[in-house]
């Protein structure tokens, strides 16, 4: 019974001591079929966003910024595809890593014809979804909220509208709050175990 | 010799931090060769090259790019008086494109390449060795990603003798 405790009290111990050195677990490793991190991230005209605002729907979540000339590259054909796939249930939703003004990057947007919410990007989002240093890096998510693919740097257009076909082929199916706590520990679980 | 010693030291270091590291997660790396003795006499100057070395497969802008949405390579000095910059020259960047716009040219630096400044002490300096410090930012991409804007530290000492 003594081992039994002490085992338990290691163990917890070592549990404790790791979410200390690296605090929330995040998303790394293979993220497929992984529910995608909730957000609340304020767009570029004030209004705030949640990922959760968008279930029913497939989820284009692409992080960039102003600097990076592949993410520029990209963003006239998300704003093909929005209009093409929007009806289809697709949103697009531009996550700017920017370290500088909002007004700068609302010029930049305004400047390349951005059709879709522009929000604006913290360490916090970019620690849930994995610490996302290259960028572009773009989360494809179904409309159940599960990630479907995770594409690093500049891919052609015939890779992203596949994988923008792939998010909105599931289908969506509402889940009672108890299957969506569910869900959340199974996630932590499989993100524990590729770190 | 022993300034080409350290380069190659740094250089494996970094090649073994870069390879030591998944796709996705690399990072870029810029090193600076030390600055050997730099010596400066009062009322005249001195030119000062410093000399650097991107990580393979990454390249930076160079200090004109060719857009305002650019981040540019600069090289910041703060030199303890009385030691001056007098003038900081960068090299032209080489021109490159993404695969995806190959039309879109940008300016950029890959490999090796040095800038060159000039540091001037006045007539009256007192004679003595003074700290320089300062930092180099730039802000690297691959052949299909970008990483963050970045600084290295840049410290070296000046030597100021009469005339």
């Amino acid at each position: 019974m003594l081992v039994v405790v002490i085992m338990g009290m290691l163990a917890a111990g070592k549990y404790l001591d790791r979410s200390r050195k690296h605090g929330p677990i995040k998303l790394v490793g293979d993220v497929r079929n992984v529910p995608a991190p909730n957000f609340d991230l304020p767009t570029l005209d004030g209004r705030r966003v949640k990922l959760s605002d968008f279930r029913g729907q497939a989820v284009l979540l692409n992080f960039w910024a102003t600097w990076c000339p592949p993410c520029k590259i990209e963003m006239p054909w998300f704003v093909d595809i929005q209009k093409q796939y929007g009806k289809d249930g697709l949103v697009v939703l531009g996550v700017a890593m920017d370290d500088t003004e909002s007004a700068k990057i609302a010029d930049f947007a305004h400047e390349m014809g951005v059709n879709y919410p522009v929000l604006l990007g913290t360490d916090q989002v970019s620690d849930d979804y994995g610490d996302v240093r290259s960028l572009p890096t773009t989360f494809y998510i179904d409309r159940n909220g599960n990630i479907v693919s995770k594409a690093i740097g500049l891919l052609g257009r015939e890779e992203i509208e596949d994988d923008v076909k792939k998010a909105l082929s599931a289908a969506y199916k509402p889940v009672s709050q108890a299957n969506r706590a569910e869900a959340k520990v199974k996630s932590a679980r499989v993100q524990e175990a590729t770190q | 010799m022993k300034r080409r010693l350290v380069w190659l030291l740094t250089a494996f270091f970094a090649a073994g931090l870069a390879s030591a590291q998944t796709p996705g997660d690399k990072q870029p790396s810029v090193i600076m060769a030390p600055i050997g003795d730099v010596q400066v006499k009062a009322g005249g100057s001195t030119n000062v090259s410093f000399d650097f070395r991107i990580g393979p497969d990454f390249h930076i802008n160079s200090n004109k790019p060719r857009a305002d949405y650019l981040i540019p390579t600069v090289l910041t000095l703060s030199p303890s008086e009385p030691v001056a910059v007098a003038d900081v020259q960068y090299p032209a960047g080489e021109d490159m494109s993404f695969v995806f716009s190959p039309n879109e040219k940008l300016s950029v630096y890959s490999g090796d390449f040095s800038i060159n400044t000039v540091l001037k002490a006045p007539a009256n300096a007192a004679s003595g060795t003074y700290p320089v410090k300062g930092q180099l930012r730039f802000q690297a991409c691959d052949r299909s990603a970008c990483y963050p804007p970045r600084s290295i530290p840049v410290q070296f000492r000046v030597t100021v003798v009469k005339k």
